[in-house]
């Protein structure tokens, strides 16, 4: 039978086979990326404490960094967006462990320009960032507890397979919140 | 032109129906099929670990990242989830789940998890979707890891959706090229 169904048919599986092979092709393309290219993290560290409180039972503090990081060499071509955060990490007598992330960024692929129009978007070099959700703890157990920064990136590809990446244990830069609330 | 077809088809389906070793054939074939992407999507279900190994994204609150319209992958058999994982869970008493990207991970000491989420697109965290009173989220709310994405496939769910007439024209079509197609 060689009616114009069939051809159709025929016609319209190939093409979607074919894209879903080129797709898979893209995706297989850049495996491995993350072991040859890591973005190089010149600063990531605690600018000034702003406030450690008890609102309504649990502690909450504020804070700012410095962050100074190259992110270029985490794109290629099957990237759509690096989704960055900062997260901070600490040990209280409830909770043996807990991850906060503090403040991210999306940064598209596309948008080579930064939020003011020039320089690379991909690169961040900025100082005394305030942070974006404050470091807020399930009880009130933050007064005097080692926390440590570290950045971490997702990788969000057009097409294949979503990897995290991360600054390299043992780099990350720790500080210790303050004894008293102020 | 339509009508041509459309009975050259009705006579392909009589001839058929006089055929009936042909028939057989025909329909142990469309049952293959069927059975077939039954065992394809069980398959995934146990490798996953999930109950839904495959997801589509109905809402842009994931944007730019997901779109209304690309398909996730799902993977459960991660034993632990971390902040920043996008991860695919459902709140009790509602059907349909959602993609959000995890906030806060508290670890007790046995090992159990509180979680808070939140769509990268959105303004605030999640505690307004949750059940009335629920403050966090638990491992157990958690769908899947998203491991993959692809984009656009999802639009043909969604359009089926949106227009359940659709859902049976494309079924019927279907049926019937798959009985009425001979090989060779």
């Amino acid at each position: 039978m060689h009616t114009v169904w069939v051809r159709l048919n025929a016609v319209v599986f190939f093409g979607l086979t074919v894209l879903l092979c080129l797709s898979l092709l893209a995706a297989l393309s850049k495996l491995g990326h993350a072991n040859r290219h890591q973005p190089i993290i010149h600063k990531l560290a605690l600018n000034s404490m702003k406030s450690l409180k008890n609102h309504g039972g649990v502690d909450r503090a504020l804070l700012s960094f410095d962050l100074n990081v190259d992110m270029n060499p985490a794109f290629h071509w099957n990237i759509k967006q690096l989704f960055v955060y900062v997260v901070a990490t600490y040990a209280t007598p409830t909770n043996p462990k807990n991850q906060i992330v503090l403040w991210d960024r999306i940064i598209e692929n596309i948008d080579s320009t930064n939020a003011d129009g020039k320089g690379d978007g991909k690169i961040i070099n900025e100082s005394n960032v305030f942070v974006k959700y404050g470091l807020v703890d399930q009880g009130a157990e933050l007064r005097g507890k080692e926390v440590e920064l570290s950045l971490m990136w997702d990788h969000m590809p057009l097409t294949g397979m979503l990897y995290m990446g991360g600054q390299k244990e043992g780099t990350a830069s720790k500080f210790v919140l303050p004894e008293e609330y102020n | 032109m339509f009508k041509d077809m459309v009975n050259k088809q009705v006579l392909e389906l009589k001839k058929l129906w006089a055929n009936k070793r042909q028939l057989t054939f025909q329909l142990l074939n469309l049952a293959m099929i069927v059975f077939s992407a039954l065992m394809i999507w069980k398959g995934l279900m146990f490798a996953t670990r999930s109950e839904s190994p495959v997801v589509v994204v109905l809402s842009g609150s994931m944007e730019p990242a997901f779109q209304r319209g690309d398909i996730l992958f799902l993977n459960n058999s991660v034993e632990k989830v971390y902040v920043g994982d996008v991860v695919v869970f459902k709140i009790k008493d509602r059907d349909i789940p959602i993609v959000h990207r995890i906030l806060k991970v508290h670890e007790k000491p046995d090992g159990h998890v509180e979680l808070l989420t939140k769509g990268d697109n959105n303004r605030v965290d999640d505690r307004g979707l949750y059940a009335p009173g629920q403050l966090w989220l638990e491992r157990e709310d958690i769908l899947g890891k998203a491991v993959g994405t692809l984009r656009y496939v999802g639009m043909v769910t969604i359009a089926l959706n949106d227009y359940p007439v659709l859902k049976y024209v494309l079924v019927g079509m279907m049926g019937l090229f798959v009985l009425t197609s001979k090989e060779g």
